[in-house]
C-alpha cells in the first residue's frame, strides 16, 4: 500500500473549513471562559452506599440495576493513592454501570487520605484488615460465600497478596487490572527510588504521610510532555462539550491524589521495588510468606498495551507463577487509566472481561 | 490508500502528539542512568528540607499575625474526619439493627448467555 499525495481541495472545500474553524474559534473563546469559571465537575454515574467504614478504608456498594444477578459478587479494590470513582466518571464511561447492568454485583474498596495517626498503616492492614474486612462484610450482607476479587495497580498488588495468603479461600476468581508484580519492569520508578541515593526511611520518618506531590513529580518524569500536551489538546478541543467534560474528569480524578501512609511506602519502595520480593516469594506479611503458586482461582491479567506506569512485562508473573490453571490476559490498546475508564474500554475492554467472568460467577 | 484531504486540524493534533512521544522517550532515556537517579536522591532531599524549613518559618509568622497555622487547620480536619468516621458507623451500626430491608434484593441467579457455537 503506497501513500498517494493529498489532494489539491476545491475553493468551496476551502471556504466550508475555514467557517468551521472561525466557528471552532468562535467556541473556544466562549467555551474557554466557561472553563476557567467552572465549578468542580460532578463525578459518578451510578446510586451507590457505604456499606463499610474503617479509617482510610470504605467499600461502597453500587446498587444492582438488574432484576436477577450473577451469584458472585464483585469486589474491586482501588489503588490507595487514588479515589475510586474513576471506576464510575460518568455515564456512558463508567465500569461500574456497564457491569451492573451486564448482571453484576459491584463492590469498590475506596479510599480516603488517611489521617496522621494512620501514618504507620502497612501492607499487612491492607490486607489483613480493610480487604478481609470487606469481603466478609460482602459475603454477610450476599449470603454468598466468595467473591471475584479485582485490583487496580497497586490495589491490584494488595488484592493479589491477599489472594494468595488466603488460598484457596473466598476468592473465586482473581481479575487484574495493570497490576505489577515483577517490579524489575518499573524502570522509571526503579530510577527514581534507587536504593543508592533515595533515603526512603528518612522520608518517612520526617513526613509520616508521603505527600501525593512527591508521587506525581514521579508520573511527570515518566512522561514530561504530557501535562502541555493535555493543555494544548484541551484548547484545540475546546469547542467540544465532550471532550471537555471528560478533560475535566479526569484532571479532577488525577489532581484529587491521596497521601499514603509512611509504613506501607516504606515496604513498596523496600520489598517490592528493590527487592522484587513478590515474584521472588520473599515476601513477608503478617509473618506468612506470600506464594503465587498457591493461587489456584481463575486469574484474568488486563493490560495496557502503550502504559508508561504498568508495563506488560511487570505483570507476567500473574500469568507463570500464580499456580492456576485457568488464566487469560487481555492486551488492549490505550493507556493505564483508559483500562479502567472512558468509551474506549467501553468498547474494547469491559464486553471481554464479561465473557471470561459470566461463565465464572454462577 | 485513497487520495487524503489535507487538514489542518489533524495536521496540528499529529504535531502535538510527534512531539509529545518525541520528548517523552527523550525523557526516557534521561531517566535510564545512574546520574539521573543521584540527582532525583538529592533533589527529594533538598526538596524535604526546604519544605520543613518553610513550614517552620510559616508557623512562626502564623502564629504571630494570630492565625491559624497548617497544622492547626489539619488537626481540626484530622477532628472533623474523625466525628465523621463515628457518625457513618452509627448508621451502619443503625442500619444493621432492625431496619427492614427498603429494597428487595435480586435473586443470584442469573446464567451466563450462552455462546454462539
Amino acid at each position: 500500500m503506497s501513500d498517494t499525495p493529498p489532494t489539491i481541495p476545491s475553493q468551496d472545500e476551502v471556504s466550508d473549513r475555514v467557517r468551521k474553524e472561525v466557528q471552532r474559534a468562535y467556541q473556544r473563546r466562549i467555551k474557554g471562559l466557561d472553563f476557567l469559571l467552572a465549578e468542580r465537575v460532578h463525578v459518578g454515574a451510578m446510586e451507590k452506599e457505604v456499606v463499610y467504614r474503617d479509617g482510610t478504608a470504605m467499600l461502597y456498594r453500587y446498587l444492582p440495576v438488574e432484576d436477577e444477578i450473577y451469584r458472585v459478587p464483585l469486589m474491586i479494590v482501588t489503588p490507595p493513592s487514588n479515589k475510586g470513582y474513576i471506576f464510575d466518571l460518568a455515564s456512558g464511561q463508567s465500569f461500574v454501570e456497564f457491569m451492573l447492568q451486564r448482571g453484576y454485583d459491584v463492590y469498590i474498596l475506596d479510599w480516603n487520605s488517611p489521617r496522621k495517626d494512620e501514618a504507620s498503616l502497612d501492607i499487612a492492614d491492607y490486607v489483613d484488615d480493610f480487604i478481609a474486612g470487606s469481603i466478609a462484610k460482602i459475603c454477610e450482607i450476599t449470603g454468598e460465600e466468595e467473591v471475584t476479587l479485582g485490583g487496580y495497580c497497586m490495589g491490584g498488588v494488595l488484592a493479589l497478596i491477599y489472594t494468595a495468603l488466603n488460598s484457596p479461600g473466598p476468592v473465586k476468581n482473581f481479575v487484574s487490572f495493570a497490576t505489577p508484580v515483577d517490579f524489575t519492569h518499573m524502570h522509571l520508578f526503579q530510577a527514581w527510588a534507587n536504593r543508592d541515593h533515595f533515603d526512603v526511611d528518612e522520608l518517612v520518618e520526617e513526613l509520616g504521610l508521603i505527600p501525593p506531590e512527591l508521587m506525581l513529580g514521579a508520573f511527570d518524569l515518566a512522561r514530561p510532555a504530557n501535562r502541555t500536551a493535555g493543555q494544548i489538546n484541551l484548547w484545540t478541543n475546546m469547542w467540544s462539550e465532550d471532550f471537555v467534560k471528560s478533560y475535566r474528569m479526569f484532571d479532577r480524578w488525577a489532581a484529587e491524589t491521596l497521601p499514603v501512609p509512611g509504613a506501607y511506602f516504606r515496604t513498596q519502595i523496600k520489598e517490592l521495588m528493590w527487592k522484587n520480593a513478590l515474584p521472588a516469594g520473599e515476601l513477608q506479611i503478617g509473618g506468612r510468606t506470600v506464594d503465587l503458586g498457591s493461587i489456584t482461582a481463575p486469574v484474568l491479567n488486563i493490560v495496557a498495551m502503550h502504559d508508561h506506569i504498568v508495563s506488560h512485562e511487570a505483570t507476567q508473573p500473574l500469568m507463570t507463577q500464580t499456580g492456576s490453571s485457568d488464566r487469560k490476559e487481555i492486551v488492549s490498546k490505550g493507556g493505564h487509566v483508559s483500562l479502567v475508564a472512558g468509551p474506549a474500554a467501553l468498547r474494547r475492554v469491559w464486553p471481554l472481561i464479561d465473557d471470561w467472568l459470566a461463565e465464572r460467577s454462577t | 490508500m485513497a487520495n487524503q484531504e489535507f487538514d489542518p486540524f489533524r495536521a496540528w493534533q499529529d504535531l502535538v502528539q510527534k512531539w509529545e512521544i518525541e520528548i517523552n522517550e527523550w525523557s526516557g532515556k534521561m531517566t535510564e542512568n545512574d546520574q539521573f537517579s543521584a540527582m532525583m536522591g538529592q533533589a527529594t532531599k533538598m526538596n524535604l528540607v526546604a519544605q520543613k524549613a518553610w513550614a517552620e518559618r510559616m508557623e512562626t509568622m502564623l502564629a504571630t499575625l494570630n492565625m491559624p497555622t497548617k497544622s492547626q487547620v489539619e488537626d481540626i480536619t484530622e477532628r472533623l474526619d474523625r466525628i465523621e468516621d463515628n457518625i457513618e458507623r452509627m448508621r451502619l451500626a443503625m442500619e444493621q439493627s432492625g431496619k427492614p430491608q427498603a429494597r428487595p434484593e435480586p435473586s443470584r441467579t442469573r446464567k451466563a448467555p450462552k455462546k454462539p457455537k
